[in-house]
């Protein structure tokens, strides 16, 4: 066997291990990939609940209102066992959502990525302990 | 005084030689508990980026290379980020959000090919013509019975499946990895095994007193289960399943023999042989590694803030609306 085609093996292998699996629910069904949304606001109260954490941030409309939006992210107990915990995202933080809006039609949507507004990834690089890296953040090592 | 020392460093080697003792990995005879049972004690995750079947492209073979596992584990430490995901599709809204919340692991816990291990050829059997017939009449049953993220539809939540309803990811589902809680905490008490799953919560308690089975009229979600030792094993025979969910398509004809190996300090090994004459053409088994965390167990209050059945509801009922 040459070497491209082990390569080419070794790739195939690969991608189908790599298959992600999915949310405790279905996030297609909640969520509308039609409309997504681009929020930059300030949290102001965060859910640290199961099955999914919600993060719910005041966003500035262009005419000075303020509407609230709830962000759902993932589980609390993956970040807790990596010592972070609702704390280390404090009310009053700035932060970016780019995720897709509710089919219901409220202020809620997925934190399909959530940043602070410079592009690095909330809860990274705090601890980090067997943290997920995607050698996006330039913090991480 | 000069005794005193002595007796203390003869203390303190004997906690190191013992210490020693404890990271050294097993030959012979695992650990005991004081009552004289094989000691399986211990926080533990089951989180594999082994694939569960065996994939097409390795040519039937058992094990990876060092090269392949060195290149999905390298794959699965990289991947993850949004970048490169299409927007605006149905997958990118499935993948949910960012990668820090998942815990699928980055590690090939064992060289296989594939978490399934028998039939030699890594793959689940085929199912019966009966287990077809009722694939097919699923529809018409009062709820939807899969175990996994999805549901047959929207009209009620009984259209969603047992894991969006917090109940159960179905056995042996709910000793299987996936994408995060992958944990678990096995304590003892003379006759008894308790297994505490963090997914969705429950504890099993399994009597290890020679008991048998309830009465067949008793159907539990998660079975009933009666446990023996075997030499260094302990064997786990469950039955007495409800209609209510699936596994693959079997339910309450489901016969599990489940056997947890401590195979080294740190790890257990676990296989679960699954039987359903009336669903697989023939039995099959699983081997998944129980790896030792140390970690603590955390509750997931599933119904706490199930905030999602909410929003899928609602979200079709908004959708109905709008349509014409």
């Amino acid at each position: 066997m040459s070497c491209d085609r082990i390569a080419a093996a070794i790739a195939a292998a690969v991608s189908l291990a790599g298959a992600p699996a999915l949310a405790h629910h279905s996030f297609s069904a909640e969520f509308d990939s039609n409309k997504p949304v681009e929020l930059k606001g300030v949290v102001a109260k965060v859910e640290w609940i199961n099955p999914h954490t919600w993060i719910h941030i005041d966003v500035k409309q262009p005419d000075g209102t303020v509407q609230r939006w709830m962000i759902e992210g993932g589980t609390p107990n993956t970040l807790l066992r990596r010592g972070l915990t609702r704390e280390s995202l404090p009310v009053g933080t700035e932060i970016v959502v780019d995720g897709y809006r509710a089919k219901n039609g409220t202020n809620r949507a997925n934190g399909r990525d959530v940043t602070f507004p410079g592009g690095r990834k909330l809860f990274m690089g705090s601890s980090g302990i067997g943290a997920p890296q995607d050698g996006k953040d330039p913090t991480e090592k | 005084m000069k005794s005193f020392s002595i007796a203390v460093a003869v203390f303190l080697l004997a906690g190191a030689a013992a210490l020693a003792a404890a990271q050294e990995p097993h030959k012979g005879s695992p650990p005991r508990t004081p009552w004289g049972e094989p000691d399986l004690q211990g926080t533990f995750s089951n989180r594999t980026i082994t694939p569960f079947e065996r994939p097409a492209n390795v040519n039937g073979r058992e094990f990876f290379t060092k090269e392949e596992v060195a290149a999905m584990e390298k794959r699965a430490q990289e991947a993850g980020g949004d970048d490169g995901r299409a927007k605006g599709s149905r997958q990118d809204v499935e993948r949910a959000y960012n990668d820090f919340w998942w815990d699928r692991g980055t590690k090939v816990t064992t060289p296989r090919t594939s978490l399934v291990v028998d039939p030699t050829d890594g793959r689940v059997p085929a199912p019966t013509e009966a287990a077809k017939m009722r694939a097919a009449d699923e529809g018409k049953r009062p709820a939807f019975r899969g175990a996994g993220a999805s549901g047959r539809g929207t009209d009620t939540w009984l259209d969603r499946s047992t894991f969006e309803r917090c109940i159960t990811r179905g056995m042996p589902g709910a000793m299987s990895p996936t994408a995060y809680n992958n944990n678990y905490r096995i304590t003892q008490s003379p006759g008894f095994v308790a297994i505490e799953i963090e997914m969705l919560g429950g504890t099993r308690v399994i009597p290890t007193d020679g008991r048998s089975h309830v009465r067949s009229t008793i159907r539990q979600w998660m079975g009933h289960s009666v446990g023996r030792w075997e030499g260094d094993t302990l064997v786990v025979d469950t039955t007495n399943f409800t209609d209510k969910v699936l596994y693959r398509g079997a339910a309450e004809n489901l016969h599990l023999v489940e056997r947890f190996t401590r195979v080294g300090p740190g790890e257990i090994e676990y296989r679960v042989t699954i039987e359903d004459p009336t669903t697989f053409t023939k039995p099959w088994t699983l081997a998944i590694p129980y790896v030792n965390t140390g970690e603590d167990m955390f509750e997931y209050a599933c119904h706490e803030g199930n905030y999602g059945m909410e929003g899928i509801l609602s979200g079709a009922r908004e959708e109905e609306k709008a349509k014409p």
